[in-house]
């Protein structure tokens, strides 16, 4: 069996995000980046499988060089293989783009099942997993919390209000993997130490005869990323709760809400 | 050109363990300390990680990638963590290096392959004596030769997880030259006391041997008919509790600079007095210097060097930096440094513990 996981690198959580100079996106030559935490659960799952059994876990990442980090850090927690588009055209993708070149790997790959995470943490789309079943013309389910590997995957899924939905997917197919679906695995030292070995084919758009994605594919153009500015109105009142209270009916008596 | 540029490996090592020290480690450090144990299944997540299996020869199933460096930064990261988990984590490495770097073959592939297992296993250094003035390379434990064999006779004290170890790798004086020796744990005339008592680090087991005319076979003597240097054993270890301390000594600091921004007295943070600030730039300071000492030693150590005088300098100034920053550590927080609802009490007791392992600052 083989398991196709796609995983996106992200800014880290706890990294200082500030609006690049031309407002198109954000700052990212000196920041710290992580798996997006969804295919942190998306990879796990994909583990699980090997570990139950015979499965190769092939991990797919398209991004600049400080992607291989990320690739390294899945194969040191026990994926097999990775395979790294580095274009930097690539990377100007919108969703479609990005869907199309991670369809184009897939053909190469005949994976039985491709795993994604449900959204990124920094574009939260969540459009890339469904625009890639789609291109491959595989069954997909998104949201989901726990998969069954058996002739078929059955997978559950989280709806509104904590109920959950069971699907049952023929293989080859695509799981969505939400947030929480598993307890992930630490990177382990010697995986890390091993992962070295491992391969890690680095690919570009022509290699892989894709030519409409890239930049001039952009069907969304990003027109400005900017942090909406604060307000000046809000007034921090002071005093003990009853002085506040006071002070909080007097206000708004004056401005005539009530 | 000197640099202190981590690898790429390094750096993906680097937060790979500070990642595991944050979610599994500091959230149970207090309970380990109250409870004075470590729970199993701490044990066995640090053992998926490999950190011991990483370093022994593909051959004999690790990952044969050894370097003091690398390891001194997980240590770092773990000990970040809590020094006693820290400590419980590598617990087998003491043994297992000595037994890569200056076991004969035999050894190797008796002792090795079960440290690469699923299961935990582990194996301890019996170094430090319970007498005045002990020095570990200087031991006063005895081995007599006998014919095919070595009788020894002597007194081991901090001897980690002596509960559990499988064998113990015991520091005697041998004639002129001092040996180590290879004692199984059910060997006859061998004595594991109850668990030690001790100040601080209480989480991890500490046993008392007694060895009263404990005989082994001459094949259990580190490096067969050779001998071993036993200073190379001390330096590796003194390296590793010099990079816990580093640890040890950046998690007191960055847990008092977040509590000095915030803890207002006499109408401004206490971090804006000069008193705490120079306080804890000298902590940084500190901190900085036992890194790059440190590093210096591993970096001797894994090239083969001598590395004696390195790793001395490097733990003496950590032990003694240390219990400095986890006293500030205390003093910054003033009333609440004393109390059990805040961390640095307990770092105060693992440093003024740690301090002590393998000889005193003032030996
Ligand atoms: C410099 C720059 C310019 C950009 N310009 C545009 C633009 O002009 N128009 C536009 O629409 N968008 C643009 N984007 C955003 C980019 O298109 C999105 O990152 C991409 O569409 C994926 O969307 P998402 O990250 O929200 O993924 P989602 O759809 O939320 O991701 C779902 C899953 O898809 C997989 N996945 C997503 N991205 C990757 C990846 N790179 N490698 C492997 N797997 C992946 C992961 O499994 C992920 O969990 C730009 C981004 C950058 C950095
Ligand atoms: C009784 C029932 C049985 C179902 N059986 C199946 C099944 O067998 N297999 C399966 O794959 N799915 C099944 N579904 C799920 C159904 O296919 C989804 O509701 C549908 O695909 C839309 O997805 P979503 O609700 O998650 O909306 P999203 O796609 O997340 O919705 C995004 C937006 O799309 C638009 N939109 C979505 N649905 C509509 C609509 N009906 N009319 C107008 N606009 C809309 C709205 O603007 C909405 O905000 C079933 C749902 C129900 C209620």
């Amino acid at each position: 069996m083989k398991v196709m996981v796609c995983l996106k690198q992200v800014p880290h959580q706890d990294a200082r995000l500030d609006v690049n100079a031309d407002g198109t996106w954000i700052q990212d030559g000196n920041i710290k980046f992580e798996i997006n935490s969804y295919d942190t659960y998306a990879l796990e799952e994909a583990l699980k499988i090997k570990d139950a059994g015979e499965a190769d876990v092939v991990v797919v990442s398209i991004g600049p060089d400080r992607v291989t980090q990320a690739l390294r850090t899945a194969l040191g927690m026990g994926a097999d293989r990775a395979i790294h588009v580095k274009d930097d055209d690539a990377d100007l993708s919108d969703t479609l783009g990005c869907a199309k070149i991670l369809a184009a790997i897939a053909k190469e790959e005949n994976p039985d099942i491709v795993f994604t995470g449900f959204m990124s943490d920094d574009g939260n789309f969540s459009a890339v997993a469904p625009m890639l079943a789609e291109l491959l013309d595989l069954p997909s389910a998104t949201g989901v919390l726990s998969v069954e590997v058996g002739d078929s995957l059955k997978c559950e899924r989280e709806l509104e209000g904590g109920a959950l939905e069971v699907v049952e997917l023929p293989k080859p197919c695509l799981a969505a993997i939400q947030t929480g679906a598993n307890q992930v695995r630490y990177a382990s030292l010697k995986g890390i130490m091993q992962a070295k070995k491992k391969p890690v084919d680095v690919k570009t758009m022509a290699d892989l005869g894709v030519s409409d994605a890239g930049a001039g594919a952009v069907k969304a153009k990003i027109e400005k990323v900017y942090v909406p500015p604060k307000g000046d109105s809000a007034e921090i009142l002071s005093g003990s709760t009853d002085e506040i209270v006071g002070q909080l009916v007097t206000k708004i008596k004056e401005l005539g809400v009530l | 050109m000197i640099s202190f540029k981590l690898t790429e490996e390094q750096e993906m090592v680097r937060d790979a363990m500070r990642e595991f020290a944050e979610q599994a480690i500091t959230p149970i450090a207090r309970d380990c300390d109250e409870a004075s144990s470590i729970p199993a299944d701490y044990i066995d997540t640090t053992w998926e990680l490999g950190l011991v299996s990483a370093q022994i020869p593909e051959e004999f199933g690790g990952a044969g990638e050894r370097s003091a460096i690398t390891t001194a930064i997980v240590l770092e990261e773990l000990g970040a963590g809590d020094a006693a988990l820290a400590i419980a984590a590598m617990a087998p490495s003491a043994f297992v290096n000595a037994i890569i770097d200056q076991g004969t073959d035999a050894q190797k592939a008796q002792y090795l392959p079960a440290f690469c297992g699923d299961k935990f296993h582990t194996a301890s250094l019996a170094a430090i004596e319970p007498h005045a003035m002990a020095d570990p390379a200087n031991p006063r434990a005895v081995a007599e030769e006998k014919e095919d064999r070595f009788v020894l006779s002597g007194r081991k004290s901090f001897v980690l997880f002596g509960d559990r170890a499988s064998e113990f790798l015991v520091l005697a004086r041998n004639g002129s030259e001092v040996d180590a020796f290879i004692v199984p744990r059910d060997a006859e005339g061998l004595t594991i006391s109850e668990p030690e008592l001790n100040m601080g680090m209480k989480g991890l087991t500490t046993n008392t041997l007694d060895l009263e005319r404990v005989e082994v076979p001459a094949a259990n003597r580190l490096g067969g008919d050779q001998g071993c240097d036993v200073r190379r054993i001390l330096d590796a270890s003194r390296v590793a509790l010099a990079a816990i301390m580093t640890g040890m000594s950046r998690q007191v600091l960055e847990f008092c600079i977040p509590y000095a921004k915030e803890r207002v007295a006499f109408d401004e943070p206490i971090s804006k007095k000069q008193s705490i600030a120079f306080r804890m730039s000298d902590m940084h300071i500190d901190t900085e210097g036992m890194r790059w000492l440190t590093w210096k030693a591993a970096s001797q150590v894994e090239q083969g060097l001598d590395a004696t005088k390195a790793a001395s300098f490097a733990r003496s100034y950590a032990a003694e930096k240390t219990m400095w920053i986890a006293d500030n550590g205390v003093q910054i927080l003033g009333g609440h440094g004393f109390i059990r609802e805040y961390p640095v009490e307990m770092w105060f007791r693992a440093a003024r513990t740690i301090s002590v392992l393998e000889g005193t600052v003032s030996a």
